[in-house]
Protein backbone atom coordinates (compact mmCIF):
# COMPACT_ATOMS: atom_id res chain seq x y z
CA UNK A 1 0.00 0.00 0.00
CA UNK A 2 1.62 3.58 -0.71
CA UNK A 3 1.93 6.23 1.14
CA UNK A 4 0.12 9.34 1.00
CA UNK A 5 -3.62 10.25 -0.14
CA UNK A 6 -7.06 9.83 1.35
CA UNK A 7 -7.15 6.81 3.75
CA UNK A 8 -10.89 6.44 5.40
CA UNK A 9 -9.00 4.22 8.49
CA UNK A 10 -6.92 6.44 9.57
CA UNK A 11 -7.55 8.10 13.09
CA UNK A 12 -8.11 11.90 11.69
CA UNK A 13 -11.00 10.43 9.78
CA UNK A 14 -12.22 8.50 12.50
CA UNK A 15 -15.05 10.32 14.24
CA UNK A 16 -15.64 8.51 17.25
CA UNK A 17 -11.55 8.70 18.41
CA UNK A 18 -12.31 12.06 20.37
CA UNK A 19 -10.14 12.26 23.20
CA UNK A 20 -12.52 13.63 26.10
CA UNK A 21 -9.88 16.16 27.76
CA UNK A 22 -9.56 17.66 24.36
CA UNK A 23 -6.76 17.46 21.54
CA UNK A 24 -4.54 14.74 22.45
CA UNK A 25 -5.31 14.33 25.89
CA UNK A 26 -3.63 16.14 28.20
CA UNK A 27 -4.58 14.71 31.19
CA UNK A 28 -4.52 18.15 32.97
CA UNK A 29 -0.97 19.28 32.20
CA UNK A 30 -2.46 22.42 30.10
CA UNK A 31 -4.17 23.53 33.27
CA UNK A 32 -0.73 22.76 35.57
CA UNK A 33 1.28 25.20 32.65
CA UNK A 34 -1.42 27.72 32.68
CA UNK A 35 -0.87 27.86 36.78
CA UNK A 36 3.17 28.23 36.54
CA UNK A 37 2.72 30.83 33.67
CA UNK A 38 0.68 32.94 36.02
CA UNK A 39 2.69 32.17 39.21
CA UNK A 40 5.58 33.54 36.99
CA UNK A 41 3.41 36.65 35.62
CA UNK A 42 4.47 39.57 37.59
CA UNK A 43 2.18 42.43 36.41
CA UNK A 44 4.15 46.20 37.26
CA UNK A 45 2.04 47.99 40.26
CA UNK A 46 1.56 44.87 42.29
CA UNK A 47 2.86 45.00 45.84
CA UNK A 48 5.58 42.24 46.88
CA UNK A 49 3.45 39.00 47.66
CA UNK A 50 -0.09 40.05 45.71
CA UNK A 51 0.86 38.01 42.54
CA UNK A 52 1.63 34.50 44.54
CA UNK A 53 -2.22 35.32 46.50
CA UNK A 54 -3.20 35.51 42.85
CA UNK A 55 -1.71 32.53 41.72
CA UNK A 56 -2.59 30.55 44.70
CA UNK A 57 -6.16 31.65 44.21
CA UNK A 58 -6.06 30.47 40.68
CA UNK A 59 -4.61 27.23 41.87
CA UNK A 60 -7.86 26.71 44.19
CA UNK A 61 -9.57 26.98 41.57
CA UNK A 62 -13.73 27.52 41.20
CA UNK A 63 -14.13 28.18 44.73
CA UNK A 64 -12.61 31.53 44.77
CA UNK A 65 -15.07 33.90 43.73
CA UNK A 66 -13.10 36.96 43.24
CA UNK A 67 -9.14 38.16 43.48
CA UNK A 68 -10.31 41.42 44.76
CA UNK A 69 -9.27 39.96 48.45
CA UNK A 70 -6.03 38.64 48.23
CA UNK A 71 -4.80 41.94 45.90
CA UNK A 72 -6.78 44.31 48.59
CA UNK A 73 -7.08 42.39 52.14
CA UNK A 74 -8.51 45.83 53.30
CA UNK A 75 -11.57 44.77 51.16
CA UNK A 76 -12.31 42.11 52.24
CA UNK A 77 -15.94 41.22 54.58
CA UNK A 78 -16.48 42.31 57.59
CA UNK A 79 -15.59 39.78 60.25
CA UNK A 80 -16.50 38.90 63.62
CA UNK A 81 -16.36 42.89 65.09
CA UNK A 82 -17.93 44.33 62.99
CA UNK A 83 -20.57 41.61 62.38
CA UNK A 84 -21.74 42.44 65.89
CA UNK A 85 -21.96 46.04 65.06
CA UNK A 86 -24.46 45.30 61.92
CA UNK A 87 -26.46 42.65 63.68
CA UNK A 88 -26.80 45.98 66.40
CA UNK A 89 -27.83 48.30 63.40
CA UNK A 90 -30.48 45.56 61.99
CA UNK A 91 -32.00 44.95 65.67
CA UNK A 92 -32.70 48.85 65.19
CA UNK A 93 -34.96 48.34 62.61
CA UNK A 94 -38.17 46.98 62.84
CA UNK A 95 -39.56 44.12 60.68
CA UNK A 96 -42.48 44.82 58.33
CA UNK A 97 -44.03 41.63 59.99
CA UNK A 98 -43.31 42.39 63.25
CA UNK A 99 -47.17 42.87 64.14
CA UNK A 100 -50.18 41.72 62.50
CA UNK A 101 -51.58 45.04 60.37
CA UNK A 102 -54.06 43.26 58.72
CA UNK A 103 -56.09 44.10 61.52
CA UNK A 104 -55.51 47.59 61.99
CA UNK A 105 -57.97 49.88 60.43
CA UNK A 106 -57.14 51.52 57.00
CA UNK A 107 -56.99 54.85 59.05
CA UNK A 108 -54.35 53.95 61.43
CA UNK A 109 -51.87 57.26 62.05
CA UNK A 110 -54.43 59.59 60.82
CA UNK A 111 -56.03 61.74 63.71
CA UNK A 112 -59.71 61.52 64.91
CA UNK A 113 -60.02 58.00 63.01
CA UNK A 114 -60.18 54.95 64.02
CA UNK A 115 -56.83 52.77 64.50
CA UNK A 116 -53.90 54.89 66.03
CA UNK A 117 -53.62 58.53 65.51
CA UNK A 118 -50.05 60.70 64.15
CA UNK A 119 -48.00 59.97 66.91
CA UNK A 120 -47.84 56.37 65.40
CA UNK A 121 -46.46 57.76 62.00
CA UNK A 122 -42.64 58.38 61.72
CA UNK A 123 -41.59 62.16 62.05
CA UNK A 124 -40.58 62.77 58.48
CA UNK A 125 -44.05 61.75 58.02
CA UNK A 126 -45.94 63.94 60.02
CA UNK A 127 -45.77 67.84 58.61
CA UNK A 128 -47.89 69.93 59.72
CA UNK A 129 -49.71 71.51 57.41
CA UNK A 130 -53.18 70.77 57.80
CA UNK A 131 -54.27 74.01 58.92
CA UNK A 132 -52.62 75.61 55.89
CA UNK A 133 -54.90 73.42 53.68
CA UNK A 134 -57.95 74.51 55.77
CA UNK A 135 -57.80 77.77 55.72
CA UNK A 136 -57.11 77.87 51.93
CA UNK A 137 -59.75 75.63 51.08
CA UNK A 138 -61.92 77.73 53.10
CA UNK A 139 -60.72 81.17 52.04
CA UNK A 140 -61.67 79.82 48.64
CA UNK A 141 -64.82 78.11 48.55
CA UNK A 142 -66.63 80.14 51.68
CA UNK A 143 -68.94 82.43 49.60
CA UNK A 144 -70.61 78.97 48.08
CA UNK A 145 -70.77 76.99 50.99
CA UNK A 146 -72.40 80.47 53.14
CA UNK A 147 -74.82 80.12 50.13
CA UNK A 148 -75.66 76.99 51.04
CA UNK A 149 -76.45 77.46 54.55
CA UNK A 150 -79.30 79.73 53.48
CA UNK A 151 -80.63 77.46 51.86
CA UNK A 152 -84.40 76.62 53.14
CA UNK A 153 -83.52 73.24 55.15
CA UNK A 154 -79.96 73.71 55.82
CA UNK A 155 -79.24 71.46 59.03
CA UNK A 156 -77.82 73.41 61.86
CA UNK A 157 -75.29 71.17 61.96
CA UNK A 158 -73.55 72.37 58.45
CA UNK A 159 -74.57 75.83 59.91
CA UNK A 160 -72.52 75.31 62.75
CA UNK A 161 -69.79 74.14 60.57
CA UNK A 162 -69.71 77.06 58.10
CA UNK A 163 -69.37 79.29 61.43
CA UNK A 164 -66.90 77.61 63.07
CA UNK A 165 -64.99 77.72 60.27
CA UNK A 166 -65.09 81.30 59.62
CA UNK A 167 -64.56 81.62 62.84
CA UNK A 168 -60.79 80.39 61.96
CA UNK A 169 -60.48 82.30 59.13
CA UNK A 170 -61.07 85.28 61.24
CA UNK B 1 -83.42 76.26 45.76
CA UNK B 2 -83.66 73.79 48.31
CA UNK B 3 -81.45 71.69 50.29
CA UNK B 4 -80.92 67.93 49.26
CA UNK B 5 -79.89 65.08 50.18
CA UNK B 6 -76.97 63.25 48.28
CA UNK B 7 -75.42 66.45 47.22
CA UNK B 8 -72.33 68.23 47.37
CA UNK B 9 -72.95 70.19 50.46
CA UNK B 10 -74.83 67.05 52.41
CA UNK B 11 -72.05 65.05 51.69
CA UNK B 12 -69.45 68.18 53.45
CA UNK B 13 -71.98 68.51 56.35
CA UNK B 14 -72.07 64.72 56.68
CA UNK B 15 -67.97 64.19 56.46
CA UNK B 16 -67.00 67.69 58.24
CA UNK B 17 -69.52 66.77 61.40
CA UNK B 18 -68.27 63.46 61.59
CA UNK B 19 -64.44 63.35 60.66
CA UNK B 20 -64.22 67.02 62.89
CA UNK B 21 -63.95 70.47 61.79
CA UNK B 22 -59.49 70.39 61.92
CA UNK B 23 -60.15 67.34 59.34
CA UNK B 24 -61.99 70.05 57.29
CA UNK B 25 -59.51 69.62 54.03
CA UNK B 26 -59.78 66.04 53.80
CA UNK B 27 -64.08 66.36 54.24
CA UNK B 28 -63.75 68.40 51.36
CA UNK B 29 -61.94 66.15 49.34
CA UNK B 30 -64.38 62.94 50.28
CA UNK B 31 -67.68 65.18 49.59
CA UNK B 32 -66.63 65.75 46.23
CA UNK B 33 -66.80 62.04 45.25
CA UNK B 34 -70.00 60.78 43.14
CA UNK B 35 -71.37 58.30 46.40
CA UNK B 36 -73.84 56.07 44.85
CA UNK B 37 -76.60 56.98 47.95
CA UNK B 38 -76.45 58.49 51.48
CA UNK B 39 -76.65 54.95 52.62
CA UNK B 40 -72.94 54.19 50.98
CA UNK B 41 -71.73 57.40 52.02
CA UNK B 42 -72.33 57.00 55.77
CA UNK B 43 -71.31 52.98 55.82
CA UNK B 44 -67.91 54.93 54.64
CA UNK B 45 -68.01 57.23 57.34
CA UNK B 46 -68.46 54.49 59.94
CA UNK B 47 -65.84 52.43 58.08
CA UNK B 48 -63.24 55.22 58.84
CA UNK B 49 -64.30 56.89 62.27
CA UNK B 50 -65.96 54.03 63.91
CA UNK B 51 -68.48 55.86 65.10
CA UNK B 52 -72.12 56.80 63.85
CA UNK B 53 -72.60 59.62 60.90
CA UNK B 54 -72.79 62.86 62.64
CA UNK B 55 -73.91 65.89 60.91
CA UNK B 56 -77.84 66.06 58.97
CA UNK B 57 -79.51 67.29 62.20
CA UNK B 58 -83.10 66.94 61.27
CA UNK B 59 -84.02 70.07 63.45
CA UNK B 60 -85.16 71.81 59.86
CA UNK B 61 -83.95 69.13 57.49
CA UNK B 62 -86.28 66.26 56.30
CA UNK B 63 -85.39 64.52 53.02
CA UNK B 64 -88.96 62.99 53.22
CA UNK B 65 -90.40 66.69 52.59
CA UNK B 66 -88.36 67.46 50.03
CA UNK B 67 -89.58 68.49 46.79
CA UNK B 68 -88.20 67.00 44.16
Amino acid sequence: MGSGGYRPEASQNDPYSVSPNGGNGQSGKFVAEKVAKATQLRPSGFAQGENTAMAQQISEGGNVSTTASAANPASQLPQAGMGADMAQLLGAIEPLDSEPTEFRPVSDGIDGFSGRGSEALPPSLNPNNRQIENTELVRRYLPDMLNAARMPGAPDSYKRMINALMRELM
Amino acid sequence: MQWMENTFFDHLDKFGNSLGYENFGIAFMLSMVPWESPTDRDNFIRDITGQDVKGGEPSNFNPEYLEF
